[in-house]
């Protein structure tokens, strides 16, 4: 849960971007470490293999300046998204304030989306969070890909979105779609802390 | 040197800790990777990682001996050339934290662990009993100052 | 279960007057053997000596006094003496009537027998 700092006026808040493996989670990272300045931004902490797939987890400390008085900072961290990483995925997962869930809009992807989205819904209930709680966005990544090869936004829509929680179509790579995710989260997580759950 | 604490009732056994054991840095942090007070670090940011970093070592450690031997490892060693590492957990009233420390030829890790285990009494009789926290209580508009601030942080501004 | 050490400390351990013997990593401040009375906190004697010889180490060397040997530490209720290297320090802690003249030419001996 995030935590509030009355004497200093700090929020830390920490978001976890989550997926099946190659969805985009560590772009979505790397994108937004990209355009942050420096003084806003720490350095970016990738735990990965020699192929840069992540391994453990990704981080990325932002600094969202002041909101309402509030010195506001936000953790984001990736999971590992391969299957077999389900013990660390579900580590990584542990005080998540947020989740953007990081769909890959391949036509093929489809029943590992939708795997991976149960597989985070399992996650949180066997650590005591309710899922429908939980902050949630959903990004429908690589929409820049030929039209033949992905779902549209509507189709990934009808097959993920039974929660009907923001979705944010996106090109992670390229940057279409990061700002908006990350705004769409911040938006959820700083609303829920406001109207009271924090540590 | 940046020395800070989130919460008044971690600074005295934190402080306490770094001047008996003569450590170079020092981190208290919450399971969840959240600073809760920090010794040495320059950058706000650059503490972040190293909670970051020493939340998952430490949750990885622990899972490991749940693995190995049905129970977590309660601290953890790491020499390195010219500095070690030592992370350990201990437990107040508010719950339990990780305590990370980075030491020199100046210190050696038997007195760090003396000294962990006296800061570990003084931060659990520190420690006030929790209460329930106010909310933040943030502005009507502060979507507005969110995606303003999150405009300029993009260059979008 | 005996290790280089055992029949050092056993040594010290007979000489009238001393209370504990310790062998001592000088590095890490942890004990890798000792002889100890009950009650008393081998690990909180063991960092600290290492400590407090290490700094004597520094203080002799900015000095220029060379390498350092014996080391004695006087206080109200006995003394504590110890001597090592880089790698083991060997602590005594001693009552007052404790001959000091012998443990620290045990000390010397163990520290030759020990390199």
């Amino acid at each position: 849960m995030s935590l509030v700092n009355y004497q200093t006026r700090e929020i830390t808040s920490k978001i976890v971007y989550y997926g099946p493996g190659r969805s985009g989670k560590t772009t979505n990272l790397h994108t937004i470490y990209s355009q942050v300045p420096d003084d806003r931004k720490g350095k970016m902490v990738s735990l990965a293999t020699q192929t840069d797939r992540t391994l453990f987890f990704d981080f990325l400390p932002l600094d969202l300046g002041s909101i309402s008085g509030f010195t506001t900072r936000f953790q984001l961290y990736t999971v590992p998204g391969q299957v077999y990483y389900h013990a660390t995925r579900k580590l990584v997962l542990q005080g998540a304030d947020g989740v953007v869930f990081v769909a890959d809009s391949q036509a093929r992807q489809l029943q590992e989306n939708i795997e991976s989205f149960q597989d985070l819904h399992q996650n949180l209930s066997e650590q005591g969070v309710e899922p429908r709680g939980i902050p949630l966005v959903l990004q429908y990544n690589k929409q820049d890909l030929p039209p033949d090869l992905i779902l549209t936004t509507k189709e990934l829509s009808d097959a993920i979105n039974f929660r009907g929680v923001p979705e944010f179509p996106a090109d992670a790579l390229h940057g279409p779609g990061v700002f908006e995710t990350l705004r769409g989260i911040s938006e959820l997580v700083l609303k829920r802390l406001s109207a009271g759950a924090s540590r | 040197m940046i020395k800070a604490s989130v919460e008044p009732w971690i600074e005295a056994p934190l402080q306490q800790f770094v001047d008996d054991a003569g450590v170079v840095l020092a981190l208290l942090l919450h399971p969840s990777g959240q600073v809760m007070g920090q010794y040495g670090f320059t950058r706000a940011m650059d503490v972040m990682s190293a909670c970051a970093l020493a939340a998952a070592i430490h949750l990885s450690s622990s899972e490991l001996g749940m693995q190995l031997e049905g129970k977590p490892f309660t601290g953890l060693h790491h020499a390195g050339k010219d500095r070690q590492v030592f992370i350990a957990e201990t437990e107040t009233r508010r719950g339990p934290y990780i305590l990370l420390t980075v030491f020199d030829g100046e210190s050696s890790l038997g007195l760090v662990r003396m000294f962990f285990d006296e800061f570990r009494v003084n931060l659990a009789n520190a420690a006030p009993v929790p209460v329930p926290a106010p909310h933040p209580m943030l502005n009507e508009n502060f979507e507005r100052e969110l995606n303003r601030n999150l405009a300029v942080l993009f260059g979008r501004a | 279960m005996s290790s280089p050490f055992t029949a050092i400390l056993d040594a010290f351990s007979r000489q009238r007057g001393v209370q504990a013997s310790l062998a001592v990593s000088a590095r890490d401040g942890i004990a890798i053997e000792s002889n100890l009375q009950i009650g008393q906190d081998g690990t909180r004697v063991a960092a600290l000596a290492a400590s407090l010889y290490a700094k004597a180490r520094k203080a002799a060397t900015a000095a220029g006094l060379g390498s350092t040997g014996f080391l004695q530490l006087e206080a109200e209720a006995g003394r504590l003496c110890m001597l090592g290297g880089d790698d083991v320090i060997l602590v005594v802690v001693g009552d007052p009537q404790a001959n000091v003249g012998l443990i620290r030419m045990e000390l010397i001996r163990a520290a030759e027998a020990l390199a």
